[in-house]
């Protein structure tokens, strides 16, 4: 009866009753060719899978630009997320900083 | 005598199984954002200029469910003890189950492609409203931690 309840009815024989976190590799979308150059856009996801539920998050990371016979690299930066963490790190810095346990020393 | 109409357990299990598969489809689809195509926009040009959209994409989703039998009935027709062990061929005198589910997915712009005569750039955006969110509070915690100190010190 558990095995029933943890079968997966995607893949016959096969039981997933476990959580499952996984950085997918990072993989490439269609290529977009405008004149001689040619650009790959790349991706990564991190998936998770739970026996009753997933999570997806996907984000774009960089684009393969090949032009003139040269192939570069070109990170796609995600401003708002390192805007958010720096000052979460800010925040957390100073409060350290002012916390009784930095005083003392 | 006993309700014809009554399912079995192993129909109740059968109906359950297929509610399950339905929702493994479902579960699938939410999965299918993990691809490429769900995070680059088509490309769409203008001008000499061809865009590409890049966002941040996520997704997630689960379900559940339950089921429940009453008692065995006796062929007289009354409801057995729960004690009494079913017998193969036996209607249930009642039962109950339910399937629930729910899921999401959110999109939010991370950059702007743009292939033209100058070349490749790739330009960020900048969501306003989520950096001014993070900023009042982290300026708000900080304020928290300094009154309760300032409070502990005179105390």
């Amino acid at each position: 009866m558990a095995k029933d309840r943890c079968r997966d009815p995607h893949r016959e024989g096969r039981v997933r009753c476990r959580i499952e976190i996984a950085w997918a590799p990072e993989v490439s979308a269609a290529p977009v060719t405008v004149g001689d150059v040619t650009v790959t856009p790349r991706a990564r996801a991190l998936v998770v899978r739970l026996p009753q539920g997933g999570f997806v998050w996907n984000r774009p990371t960089a684009l393969t630009v090949q032009q003139a016979g040269a192939t570069r690299r070109v990170p796609v930066v995600d401003v708002t997320r390192l805007l958010q963490l720096g000052l979460l790190a800010l925040a957390a810095a100073l409060a350290a900083a002012r916390s009784p346990y930095a005083e003392r020393r | 005598m006993t309700d014809s109409k009554a399912p079995t357990l192993e129909e109740a299990v059968a109906l359950l199984d297929k509610a399950r598969e339905q929702a493994a489809t479902m579960l699938e689809t939410i999965f299918a954002a993990a691809q490429p195509g769900a995070v680059y926009g088509q490309p769409v040009g203008a001008d000499g200029y061809t865009v590409i959209t890049a966002a941040e994409v996520t997704s997630g989703g689960g379900f559940g469910m339950g089921m429940g039998l009453g008692p065995p009935s006796r062929p007289d027709g009354r409801a057995a003890p729960p004690a009494e062990a079913p017998q193969p061929e036996t209607r249930h005198t009642g039962g109950a189950g339910g399937l629930g589910g729910g899921g999401g997915a959110m999109g939010r712009p991370v950059a702007i492609i743009t292939i033209g005569p100058d070349g490749v750039k790739v330009k960020p955006v900048v969501d306003v409203t989520k950096v001014a969110l993070a900023g009042l509070t982290a300026w708000a915690s900080m304020l928290g931690l300094l009154r309760a100190r300032r409070r502990a010190r005179n105390r």
